[in-house]
C-alpha cells in the first residue's frame, strides 16, 4: 500500500479554476487597475498570499465508499476542498496539490457520532475552557471512528491538534421531566404546556384581529414558560430520560397532544409501547445491550429486550445508539464504552435491526437529533469531509479504523499511533499522506502519544503496582478502581 | 493496490427473519418433551434426532473445527455422529431438524460464574483460607440471570465462591438450561476456588501482603494434601480411614485429579506464583481463571507447566510505561508467549455487572485485541478450552461423538455480537427457542 500522492492526471490551471469555482479563481484574478501601482502591488501580494495558502484539497481514493445514504460506491474517490466534500465518484479531477489517501481495499464510512460523551475532548463539559486536542481520549475516540461528539451541551468535532471551530451546535438538549415518580413535575409540565398553548392561541387570534383593530395589545407573556413555548413553536425538541413503559406512554401521548417530537433517552421498555412512540414521532437514544429483567411481580411485558432497537425502528422511531458508558475506559473491561460504539450497535443487529439501520443509529440519526445533519452523518457533496477508513465491516468486532479524517484533515492513522499499530498491522505499511506537519513533527509524534499515555494512566485510579492490586477486584462495574466491592470472585 | 489479505472471517449468513423462516421441523414441530410426555427426539430415552445445518462448528481443540453443510445425529442426549450431509446417512426413525442457513456450535462454558446462585451467600470469609465452604447450597437453578445466559448460548458454568478470602471454597460445575439442581449438576466439587492476591487482603482485618497470604495458602494446601494422603494410605494398607474433616475433604478430590484449582490470578507475579506453587510444587491441576492485567508475561511458564489461562473480564492491559504505550490484548499476550490453552470467562456478578450472556463478547474482544481467530480460536476459547481446563472435555465443549449434546443454534459466528442464538439444546433436549420469546 503506497501513497499515490499526485498520481492523478495533471490538469491545467484553467480547468481547476473553472471547475472549482469562484473562490479559487479570485486568487488568480489579474489586477485590472494598472494605473494605481499601490493597488496593483496589494493585489499581487494578495494573490501571492492566496497562492501560498490556496484551497486545501484532500482525496480519499479507491475505497469502497459507504455513503450512509443507501449507496455503496466501490473503489470510488471522495474529494474535499477546505474540509467540505466537493465530489464523490469515479475518474474525478484531483488537483495535483491535493493530499491523497489511497484507501484501495478498505472501506470508507462517514465519521461516527457519539450522542453523549464525557472526556473525549480531554477536559470537562466546559469545552471552550478545558479542551485538550492532544489528549489520549481524543485519539482513542478517533480510533473508535468517532469524529463528532456531544460534550456538555455542545456538539463538537474531534479536531485533533486544533482548538478552533470545534463547536457545531450548542444547547442541543432541552431536558424535561415527565415521570410518575415525580408527580409534581408532571403536573407542572402539563400546566406549562397548557398555558403556553393557550398563549399561542391568543397570539394567533391577536395576529388576525390586529389587522382590523390596530389598538389591540399583544397578549402578555407573563407566566408563560419560555421552554414550553419553544417546544410548542418547534424551536426545540425536548429530551426526556425515561425507561418505564407507563412514563413512555405518557410522554408519547403528551407529545401527540401538543404536537412536539420527543427525544427519549433510555427507553428501555420502549418495545412494549413502540407504536405509540412511533406515532409521536419520537427519537430514542438507547443502549441495545441494556439488561434489566422485568419486574416479576407483574405478568405483563417489561424490562429490557435485546429487540428494543429493532422493534422501535420498525414502529417508525428514530433510533440512536450509545454504549452503557459514554467515556473512554482503559481499565481493561472492554466492549462497553465509546471505544466500542460499533460493538454496541452490533447488539442492536443481534436483536433484529438491519445493519444499515444500526449504522444510521451511530451516524445520521444522532446527526438529526443534534441538528447537525446538514454537515455530518453521511458522505455527500456539500457536507463536511469527516470520514473513517476501516479494514472491514463497520460493525465487525475485528474491524479497526485505519485512518480518520475530520474536516479534510488526516487526524488519525493507526500505524502512526502506539495504541493499536501492533494489532494486525497493515500488510505493506501504507504510508500516511504527507501531512501538513513537517518531518520533524512527524517523528515526534510517538513522544506526544507517550505523554498522552501517562496522562491516561493518571486518569485511571490505579497507578503502579499497589493500585493494580486494589483494582484486581473483579468489579462488575466498568470504571477502574471502583473495585466492585469484595463480593465477587 | 490489492485488498489487504485478511485472515478468514466468519460472516453473517443473512438476516434472521429469512433464516428463521428456513427452520423446518420434520416431521413434527415440538422437539422437547414437556409435561411428562414421551421423551422428545434426541432426549434420553427418545428417538434419534438429526440436526441439519449450513455449518457445524465442531470446535475441537485438536482436530476439525468446522463441517460445512453438516448433519449431527443425537441420541439419548449424546452426540452420535457428526459429518457432512453427503457422507452421513440419517438412520430410519430419526426426526430431522433442518435448520436451513443456521449454524450449530457447542454450548459455551463459563468458568467464572457467580450468578447461578444468590451472590450474597457466595463470599463467607471465615479465615483467610476456607477450603471447606461450598457453593452448592446457594444455587438457584433457572434464575432470570441464568435464563438470559442460556439465551446467550452459555450451557455450562462453574459457580464459584467470591474472592473475599484466599480460598473461597468449592466451586460447582453446573448445566444452565434446566430447572432443578439434579438436572443441572455436572460435577461437585467443580473446583477449589483460590484467589491468591488482589481481593482477599481487602476483607482481612489487617492488610496482609502477598508473602504472608501465599505462606498461609501453601500451609492449607500442604495440610489438605497430607489429609488426602492419609486416606490413600489407609486404603492401600487396609487400615482404618482417618476421621473426616469437612474443611479438607476437597483435597481428596484434588489429589485424585477429580477436580482442579480454579485460581483468581491476574498480575504477573501472582500468576507466576499460581504456576510455580500450585502446579509445579504441589502437582495439582490448576488453571488461571479471571486472568487479566499483565499476567500474560508468565505465558511461557504457563505453557511449560500446562496451565490453561481463562481470561476476562478485562481483555486489554494498558500502561504507557509497561506496555510501551500499546493497548495490549491479554489473550494475545499469552498467545505470543506460546500458551495454547486460552479461554474466556465473564465473572458475571449480577444485574449491574457483566452478564453471563456476554461470554461470547469476551472472546470477541480477545480476538479484537489480537488473539488469532483464523482457526476459530475465539470459539474454542469458550468451548473446548474451558472444557479441557475444567476436566469436562470428555463430556462437553465440542461437537464430538460421545459428548453430551449441548448445542446452540446460531445465525453466524457465535462470538460476533450481531449473531443471535435461536435455539439451545442441552443433553439433547431443547431448553430455549427464541421463536417462543427471545431472551437475548
Amino acid at each position: 500500500m503506497k501513497v499515490t500522492l499526485n498520481t492523478f492526471r495533471l490538469i491545467g490551471l484553467v480547468a481547476i479554476l473553472s471547475w472549482a469555482g469562484a473562490p479559487a479563481s479570485f486568487a488568480f484574478a489579474p489586477a485590472q487597475d494598472g494605473d494605481k501601482d499601490e493597488k496593483k502591488k496589494d493585489a499581487d501580494a494578495d494573490a501571492e498570499a492566496e497562492e501560498e495558502e490556496g484551497p486545501e484539497w484532500f482525496a480519499v481514493s479507491g475505497g469502497d465508499v459507504y455513503t450512509g445514504t443507501g449507496s455503496i460506491l466501490r473503489g470510488a474517490t471522495v474529494l474535499s476542498k477546505d474540509g467540505v466534500i466537493t465530489d464523490i465518484g469515479y475518474d474525478l479531477f484531483v488537483p495535483e496539490d491535493a493530499e491523497v489517501l489511497d484507501a484501495t481495499g478498505y472501506r470508507v464510512y462517514p465519521g461516527l457520532i457519539a450522542i453523549s460523551s464525557f472526556g473525549l475532548f480531554g477536559g470537562s463539559a466546559d469545552l471552550k475552557n478545558t479542551v485538550d486536542p492532544f489528549s489520549n481520549n481524543m485519539t482513542l475516540a478517533l480510533a473508535a471512528g468517532i469524529t463528532t461528539a456531544v460534550n456538555g451541551s455542545e456538539v463538537a468535532k474531534l479536531k485533533r491538534r486544533a482548538i478552533d471551530d470545534l463547536v457545531m451546535n450548542t444547547s442541543v438538549f432541552t431536558s424535561l421531566s415527565f415521570a410518575k415518580s415525580n408527580p409534581a413535575g408532571k403536573r407542572s409540565l402539563r400546566e406549562k404546556l397548557a398555558k403556553a398553548a393557550e398563549y399561542l392561541r391568543k397570539y394567533r387570534q391577536y395576529e388576525t384581529d390586529k389587522k382590523s383593530d390596530k389598538t389591540l395589545k399583544e397578549p402578555s407573556k407573563k407566566g408563560i414558560d419560555s421552554t414550553a413555548l419553544a417546544v410548542l413553536r418547534h424551536e426545540k425538541r425536548p429530551t426526556f430520560s425515561a425507561n418505564d413503559r407507563t412514563d413512555l406512554l405518557e410522554i408519547a401521548h403528551l407529545a401527540q397532544q401538543y404536537g412536539f417530537r420527543p427525544i427519549i433517552r433510555g427507553c428501555r421498555e420502549g418495545w412494549t409501547v413502540a407504536g405509540e412512540l412511533g406515532r409521536a414521532g419520537a427519537s430514542a437514544v438507547i443502549t441495545p445491550r441494556d439488561r434489566r429483567p422485568k419486574d416479576e411481580r407483574f405478568a405483563r411485558d417489561g424490562g429490557s429486550s435485546i429487540e428494543n432497537a429493532a422493534i422501535l425502528h420498525a414502529a417508525g422511531v428514530q433510533v440512536a445508539v450509545i454504549p452503557g458508558s459514554a467515556g473512554i475506559s482503559l481499565g481493561g473491561i472492554v466492549g462497553r464504552d465509546l471505544m466500542h460504539l460499533t460493538i454496541e450497535a452490533g447488539f442492536a443487529v443481534r436483536g433484529g435491526l438491519s445493519e444499515e439501520a444500526a449504522m444510521q443509529a451511530i451516524t445520521t440519526v444522532p446527526a438529526r437529533i443534534l441538528g447537525v445533519d446538514h454537515r455530518v452523518g453521511t458522505l455527500e457533496v456539500g457536507k463536511d469531509a469527516d470520514l473513517i477508513v476501516t479494514d472491514g465491516e463497520l460493525l465487525h468486532y475485528e474491524t479497526f479504523v485505519q485512518w480518520a479524517v475530520v474536516h479534510g484533515d488526516l487526524v488519525y492513522d493507526k500505524e502512526e499511533e502506539l495504541y493499536f499499530a501492533h494489532i494486525r498491522p497493515r500488510p505493506e505499511a501504507a504510508l500516511a499522506p504527507e501531512t501538513k506537519l513537517d518531518a520533524g513533527e512527524t517523528e515526534e509524534a510517538p513522544e506526544e502519544v507517550e505523554e498522552g499515555g501517562d496522562e491516561g494512566e493518571g486518569e485511571g485510579s490505579d497507578d503502579g503496582d499497589d493500585g493494580d492490586d486494589g483494582d484486581d477486584g473483579d468489579g462488575g462495574t466498568e470504571e477502574e478502581g471502583s473495585g466492585g466491592g469484595d463480593g465477587e470472585g | 493496490m490489492k485488498p489487504r489479505p485478511r485472515s478468514p472471517r466468519f460472516r453473517h449468513t443473512g438476516t434472521r427473519a429469512s433464516l428463521a423462516a428456513l427452520i423446518l421441523c420434520v416431521p413434527i414441530a415440538p422437539v422437547a418433551a414437556q409435561d411428562g410426555g414421551a421423551p422428545a427426539a434426541g432426549a434420553p430415552g427418545g428417538p434419534g434426532l438429526a440436526v441439519v445445518a449450513r455449518k457445524l462448528l465442531t470446535a475441537e481443540f485438536e482436530g476439525r473445527t468446522t463441517v460445512d453443510n453438516g448433519v449431527l445425529l443425537v441420541r439419548d442426549g449424546k452426540i452420535e455422529a457428526v459429518g457432512a450431509r453427503g457422507e452421513l446417512t440419517v438412520p430410519d426413525g430419526y426426526e430431522v431438524l433442518d435448520l436451513g442457513g443456521l449454524w450449530v456450535a457447542p454450548g459455551m462454558i463459563d468458568l467464572h460464574c457467580h450468578v447461578a446462585g444468590a451472590l450474597s451467600d457466595l463470599n463467607d470469609v471465615v479465615y483467610l483460607t476456607n477450603p471447606g465452604l461450598r457453593a452448592t447450597p446457594t444455587i438457584t437453578p433457572g434464575n432470570p440471570l441464568m435464563k438470559t445466559a442460556v439465551a446467550g448460548g452459555v450451557t455450562s458454568v462453574l459457580l464459584i465462591p467470591g474472592s473475599g478470602s484466599n480460598m473461597g471454597g468449592h466451586g460447582i460445575l453446573l448445566r444452565s438450561g434446566f430447572g432443578t439442581f439434579e438436572e443441572n449438576l455436572l460435577r461437585d466439587p467443580g473446583s477449589l476456588k483460590l484467589a491468591q492476591a488482589g481481593n482477599p487482603e481487602r476483607r482481612a482485618p489487617w492488610f496482609p501482603g502477598r508473602a504472608f497470604m501465599n505462606y498461609n495458602t501453601r500451609g492449607t494446601f500442604v495440610r489438605g494434601l497430607a489429609y488426602a494422603a492419609g486416606f490413600t494410605a489407609a486404603e492401600k494398607n487396609g487400615t482404618t480411614a482417618p476421621a473426616i474433616d469437612p474443611q479438607y475433604e476437597i483435597f481428596r478430590h484434588l489429589a485424585d485429579k477429580r477436580t482442579q484449582v480454579s485460581t483468581h490470578t491476574q498480575m504477573y507475579q501472582v500468576v507466576m506464583t499460581t504456576i510455580t506453587m500450585v502446579r509445579q510444587e504441589l502437582g495439582l491441576d490448576v488453571y488461571i481463571d479471571h486472568g487479566t492485567f499483565d499476567g500474560y508475561l508468565a505465558g511461557e511458564l504457563a505453557e511449560e507447566a500446562d496451565v490453561p489461562a481463562i481470561l476476562g473480564p478485562r481483555q486489554v492491559y494498558f500502561r504507557s510505561t509497561r506496555t510501551d504505550g500499546k493497548i495490549q490484548g491479554v489473550a494475545a499476550g499469552y498467545e505470543e508467549r506460546g500458551l495454547r490453552k486460552i479461554g474466556f470467562n465473564t465473572d458475571s456478578i449480577g444485574r449491574r455487572g457483566i452478564g453471563q450472556e456476554e461470554l461470547s463478547l469476551q472472546a470477541a474482544m480477545g480476538v479484537r485485541y489480537g488473539y488469532d481467530n483464523s482457526d476459530m480460536g475465539g470459539v474454542r476459547g469458550v468451548t473446548s478450552v474451558p472444557a479441557l481446563a475444567s476436566g469436562l472435555a470428555g463430556r462437553v465443549g465440542a461437537l464430538t461423538v460421545g459428548l453430551e449434546a449441548d448445542l446452540i443454534v446460531i445465525t453466524g459466528d457465535p462470538i460476533d455480537p450481531r449473531t443471535s442464538v435461536e435455539m439451545v439444546f442441552q443433553v439433547g433436549q431443547k431448553v430455549y427457542d427464541a421463536r417462543e420469546g427471545r431472551r437475548w
